[in-house]
Order: C-alpha cells, then structure tokens, then sequence
C-alpha cells in the first residue's frame, strides 16, 4: 500500500517536472527561434556574394518560414480588408507575401561585413506573447535596436512582428497594404508585390 | 467712413467664415467617406500632402538628387565626414537648449561636453572625438520638447521642399532653425549645409524606393513612428496598437471587437486634436500650422512652470527606483 502511494505520488512528481519543463522549453523557445533566426541570416550574409539573390532567397526561404508566422502576418497587414477578400484571394495574398518576406531578407542581408546579432532580454507581455529585445552591432555605426514580437503557433513560437529602432515593421505593412487595397483594389496590391520581388531579384 | 469700413470688415469675416465652414464641411463628406484607416486618422489632409508629396519628388529628382551625387561623387569620403560633423556639432546647441527644456539636466551637461569637446579638440567640429570619449549624439529638438510637455502632434502635412512634418513640427522645425548657429553662416556654407543633409538621406532614401509598395504611406509611418519614438525617448510603440490584433487567434470571430478598436482609436485621435483646438478643415493646414504656433508660443510663457513639473516628476521616478 505503501509502495504504491510512494509509486503514485512519484508518477505524480514525474508529470509535474515534465510540466515544468515543457513551460521552460516554451519559455526559452522564444529566445532560440530568434537566437537560430539571426545565426542563419549571419550564416547567409556571410556567404552572400557568393549565393548571389537566387543562392541567399533558398537559403533563407526555410529559416525565414520556420520562424515567423508568415500566414498570421499577411492577414494582420490587411487588417479588416481581410474579410472581404475570396479563399482563393487570401490563399494568393499569403503567398506573394511570403515570398516577398524572403526576398526582402535575402536583399537587404546581402553581405557581411562584421556585423553582430546580440540577444539583450526577452519579457512576457500581457497578452501571452514574448518580446525579444535584441541589437545588431554594426562597425563604425550606431547599433540597431530590435524588438522581436512572437507568438505562440500550435506550441512553437513564430515571430510576428519586428520593431527597428522604434518603427513597427507589422505597423508600417497595415498602413501600406490597406491604403493600396481601399485606393487601388486587391490586383493592384498584388501586382505592386510581385514588381518588388522582381526589383529584388534584380538589384 | 470708419463705420462704412467696419462694415466691410464685417461682411468679409462673416463670408469668410461661411466659406471655411462649407470648405470643413466638405473635407469632413469626404474624410469619412474615404479614409476608413487608422492611420488616416492622424493624415486627414492625404489628398493634399499627396499632391505635395509628388511635387517634393519630382523636384528631387530632377534638381536635389543630381546635385547631391555629384557633391558625393566629387567630395572624398573623409571630407564628406568631416563636413558631416561640422554640421552635426552646431546642430548640439539647439539639443543641449531642448535637453534644458525637457528638464534632462545631466543630459544637457553631456552634451554640453561633446560640444566642448568636438568644439576644440575636434577641430571646430570637423572630427567626432566625444564619440570616442563615450559621449554618444543625443537627438532632441523643439518638436520634442513640445510633446513633452504634452502639446499633440495636429495633423501629418507635407510642406513643399521641405518634406513631411506635423502642425506641431512645422512651427517648432523654424525655432530648430533660429537655435542652430548655422543658420546665420554666410549662403555658400549654408548650400554645403543642404547637400550634406540631402547627401546623407540617401541611405533611407534607398530603402524606401526598394522596400516601399506605397512611398507616401512608407514615409508617413516610419516619419510617425520614429518622432514618437523620438519624443518617447523610446517608451512609446506603435506595435503596442497591434498588439491587441495580435491577440485575436481568429481574425474572423473577432471581427467586431477589432473594428470597435478602430473606431475607438480614431475617436480618440479627433477628440486629442479637438481638445487642443486643432481641429481643422481640409483646406486650411497652414492657418493649423499658424494656430500651432500661437499655441507654441502660449507653452513657452509657461515654460518655467514645465521644466519645474518635470525635473519633479523625475526626481519622484528616480527616488522611487531607488527604492
């Protein structure tokens, strides 16, 4: 009898550690997902020459996927336009967004020259999410503070939105994108994205 | 014949004022109409600023960009750098003056030093030595005073040649102006002035060309959201607006709760210009801009007033972190 209260009380103590430490592993997720994050774009900058547009666009298409909820971002840049939209229209507007999410990486991280990714502290906000404050140190340059805002995606954390030196990438995007879709209409958006994918592919 | 005049007075100010008000009401017809954003909230005037916005563009880039690459083609990098700094150490006595104001008292002692510093040992500004030292540039300037001491923003405009501002910017940027000891240099130094600026907007101007699916609107939130930034000395964030979207997991189901948050946010951008008597019709930006400056001037009579409120304020924020 004592045996098996003993054995109970220590499944019990088992399921609770395993408790805690699946809390912890989502707890240090966020801070990995950033931390893998910013050591493949490195990784990618440093051979960015060499991979040319096309080489760094492969390279980061997973890294990038991997790490930010890029279907959630695209329905949040239409802001309430969303609704309006048709499946087959949602389903394009995820996808052009995708690829110009990769393509802008692989433009703007084209080549290395000694700057640093350094993670400062990540903080829990009030709605469940996770800050991760980071900066990028550049030679001879002020460093570039980054906030990265993530959520929790079928139990992984994704990024969702970047903040840079105090502009809110997310923030930007939605006033963009639903100025264009009121003014212009859904095919003039889609067509503006994929000309800046094409100017990438060309710079 | 001075009734007869007063008369006249009369009849133009009645006429213009039912002229202001057919004009206010049409602005308003519209604004609800078209300008459902949030953002638009803050840019009532976008039509205008719009046309403004292409004006400035055109003129870039058929006067101010040539003449730009060619000062960077012909200038050698460290001379553009050494010009740079001459520029930028002058521009510390308008931020030790706004460091003042603000009530950021070591601050102001800071970067006192880096102008000292710069000033001497610099070479008269040429070489950034108070960098090296680990006095780093501040940035503050008149507008930031001015949100400090809780003047609102007003309106986005864009002034022809002059770029995008606020109705609080625009009459702070003359008061940045007058405290930069440039401004009262001879005109060839001052045309060196303008293509260092122009030469070292650039690098933005890059991103918003490549990056940018609308320029106008690219250029209105980064200029927002980083003056905020700015004035905030960074605690205030537009992604904090977001957020709350961000909460929602099913956009759909939510629909409602998010379009109230709109409404509410836009409701309270009106009633924050309202109360400052901002609130202006579509056609008269600049009398907004002239009513700023009125209001302006009202804030610095009190300006002892403020920086005794704040350097209270921060007295009480620091005893209680010490605690």
């Amino acid at each position: 009898m004592v045996f098996k209260n003993i054995k109970i009380i220590a499944v019990f103590i088992g399921l609770l550690l395993l408790g805690i430490s699946n809390a912890f592993a989502i707890e240090d997720g966020a801070k990995q997902v950033v931390d893998k994050f910013q050591s493949e774009l490195i990784a990618v900058m440093k051979n960015g020459k060499q991979l040319g547009f096309t080489g760094r666009y492969d390279k980061l298409y997973g890294p990038v996927s991997n790490s930010h909820d890029l279907s959630k971002i695209a329905r949040i840049v239409v802001g309430k336009e969303w609704e309006k939209l048709s499946e087959a229209q949602q389903k394009k507007l995820v996808d052009v967004f995708s690829k110009l999410s990769v393509a802008s990486y692989a433009h703007n991280f084209k080549d290395y020259s000694g700057e640093a990714f350094t993670i400062d502290s990540e903080e829990e906000t009030a709605r469940g999410g996770v800050v991760v404050y980071a900066h990028l140190s550049i030679p001879n340059d002020k460093d570039v503070k980054f906030e990265y805002h993530l959520k929790d995606k079928d139990k992984s954390w994704r990024i969702i939105n970047i903040v840079a030196n105090g502009v809110s990438d997310l923030a930007l995007k939605r006033s963009e994108y639903t100025s264009i879709l009121q003014r212009e209409g859904f095919d003039s958006l889609i067509a503006k994205i994929n000309e800046k994918i094409d100017n990438y592919s060309k710079l | 014949m001075n009734s007869l005049h007063s008369g006249n007075g009369k009849i133009l100010k009645t006429s213009l004022v039912l002229l202001i008000g057919a004009l206010s009401l049409t602005g308003c017809a519209t604004t609800t109409v078209e300008h459902q954003t949030i953002a638009s909230a803050a840019d009532p005037y976008e039509d205008v600023n719009r046309d403004i916005f292409a004006f400035n563009d055109t003129v870039d880039s058929y006067v101010a960009k040539p003449i730009s690459d060619a000062y960077k083609w012909v200038t050698p990098q460290f001379l553009q750098t050494g010009i740079f700094n001459f520029f930028n150490n002058l521009k510390n006595v308008n931020v030790v003056i706004n460091d003042v104001l603000q009530a950021k008292f070591e601050q102001s002692a800071e970067d006192t030093g880096r102008l000292l510093v710069n000033s001497t040992i610099g070479l008269g500004g040429l070489v950034d030595v108070a960098k090296d030292v680990g006095l780093p540039q501040n940035d503050e300037d008149f507008d930031q005073t001015l949100a400090v001491w809780g003047v609102p923003k007003g309106p986005y405009l864009v002034m022809p040649l002059l770029g995008p501002t606020t109705a609080r910017g625009a009459p702070s940027s003359v008061l940045d102006t007058a405290a930069n000891p440039a401004s009262y240099i001879g005109m060839p130094i001052q045309l060196v002035s303008l293509l260092n600026s122009r030469a070292n907007a650039q690098g933005s101007l890059d991103v918003v060309q490549e990056g940018a699916l609308d320029p106008y609107v690219f250029i209105r939130e980064g200029y927002l959201q980083t003056r905020d930034h700015l004035a905030s000395d960074g605690k205030n964030q537009a992604s904090l607006d977001v957020d709350s979207e961000l909460g929602d997991n099913n956009v759909a189901t939510t629909k409602t709760v998010t379009d109230k948050k709109v409404a509410t946010d836009s409701t309270v951008a009106v009633a924050d210009n309202a109360n400052y008597n901002l609130r202006l019709s579509s056609a008269d930006s600049f009398g907004g801009a002239a009513r700023s400056f009125d209001a302006t001037a009202k804030s610095f009579e009190n300006a002892n007033d403020k920086i005794d409120q704040l350097a209270k304020q921060q007295k009480t924020t620091k005893s209680r972190k010490a605690k």
